[in-house]
């Protein structure tokens, strides 16, 4: 675990043992109530879960790394944008990832925009994202974050 | 049966184990090197769901919907936004442990553009993640990322809450006033139905409410009962909405 993670067990667990303190019946009860929310949710996750495998496997990093380097630059942010969309890479691979293609000199606008992609647009949880929040919500979450995050890699590639 | 139930139930997990399925036919190395890039993932959940399961708990019970709705609800402004950039960049996991959080959150008040910030910044400006973009393509890559970032993300906000009104959002948990009577619970002691004659009746061995929704001064009544209830069968809208998919 890492150490933001582990101090957030932390936090958590001493706020719980207040909860418990302050008002142990209304605690038990709102543990019923977060654990059916957290039920419907688990299928969900589990599908997720099994999918980021799945497309990791489709789309491995040598892949994607070909798509972030090449030559035509417009092509190749949107590309990685939908790339970034539809994978969920953890970042201690994407970061490295990105810092070689950099250093080998490719432009940093794909990059970008596959990083902010890859955090913010989420094509595998959307799923999960519209049972919770409905369908609207979703789309127009990830939509409009799909925009952004083409805005901030060009913004990027003016600035450095 | 109960299998296929299930599976319909669930059609998302359906499809992905179609997937697994197929491929494993077709390519079992392929399968059996998806499902091995799946245990990263797997072992983050297990270490980070139990804790947002804890964190929701202690937001309900801890923090009054008063206190939410006045930081974070609709008029909650700048400082709102600033809230819930803060709240989203110091959580820990992947942007589905947001979901549950995000939800409660909505549910006491927060508005749509806080939750859209808080979805935001717990996917893309967390902390650890900040210092492994230094160490890997410099401060000022980070620097500048984090700007444009937030900047965006309050953007976001904004134009979200302006498409999506609270009326989109699915209601499920919270507005239906009804009651459920949780029938695998129920023993049939018909106490409920002695007590109010016009409110319950026994339907092959279980009780069921008679006419819904429910007046105020019915519902009153019926929560009387249900506290007398033997099993605790009857759920209240309060707490009704506990109630898994389902069950009812």
């Amino acid at each position: 675990m890492d150490p933001l993670t582990l101090s957030m067990w932390g936090i958590t667990l001493v706020l719980t043992g207040i909860a418990l303190v302050k008002n142990k019946e209304k605690t038990f009860q709102s543990m019923k109530k977060s654990k059916g929310m957290m039920s419907n949710m688990l299928g969900s996750i589990v599908s997720i879960i099994l999918l980021i495998g799945f497309v990791l496997t489709l789309i491995p990093p040598a892949t994607i790394e070909q798509v972030l380097g090449s030559s035509n630059q417009v092509v190749a942010s949107i590309v990685a944008a939908i790339v970034g969309s539809i994978t969920l890479i953890p970042a201690f691979v994407a970061f490295p990832l990105v810092g070689s293609l950099v250093d080998a000199g490719a432009s940093i606008v794909p990059g970008v925009a596959f990083l902010t992609t890859l955090t913010m647009v989420g094509v595998v949880t959307f799923p999960l994202e519209k049972q919770e929040f409905g369908t609207k919500f979703a789309l127009t979450r990830n939509g409009i974050s799909f925009v952004f995050a083409l805005i901030i890699a060009i913004g990027m590639g003016v600035i450095l | 049966m109960k299998i296929l139930n299930f599976l319909k139930q669930n059609k998302f997990l359906s499809l992905v184990l179609l997937a697994y399925l197929v491929s494993f036919i077709l390519q079992p190395q392929f399968a059996t090197q998806a499902f091995g890039n799946s245990s990263y993932y797997f072992i983050e959940m297990i270490q980070i769901m139990p804790m947002i399961f804890l964190l929701t708990v202690v937001i309900d019970v801890l923090i009054p919907k008063k206190v939410i709705i006045k930081h974070l609800g609709e008029g909650s402004g700048f400082k709102g936004s600033i809230l819930a950039l803060v709240l989203g960049s110091i959580s820990a996991g992947p942007i589905y442990a947001a979901f549950p959080v995000s939800k409660l959150l909505l549910k006491k008040g927060a508005s749509i553009g806080n939750i859209v910030i808080i979805l935001s910044a717990w996917a893309v400006v967390k902390v650890p993640m900040l210092a492994n973009e230094v160490k890997f393509l410099g401060a000022e890559f980070m620097g500048t990322r984090w700007i444009l970032t937030v900047i965006s993300i309050f953007m976001m906000g904004t134009i979200v809450s302006t498409i999506v009104k609270k009326e989109d959002l699915p209601s499920g948990e919270s507005s239906p006033e009804l009651v459920v009577i949780n029938q695998s619970y129920c023993v049939g002691c018909s106490l409920c139905e002695n007590m109010g004659p016009n409110l319950f009746e026994m339907i092959d061995g279980k009780a069921t409410v008679k006419q819904q929704p429910l007046v105020p001064k019915q519902m009153a009544a019926v929560k009387n009962i249900a506290k007398k209830c033997p099993v605790n069968a009857i759920l209240v809208p309060d707490n009704a909405s506990q109630l898994p998919e389902g069950v009812a």
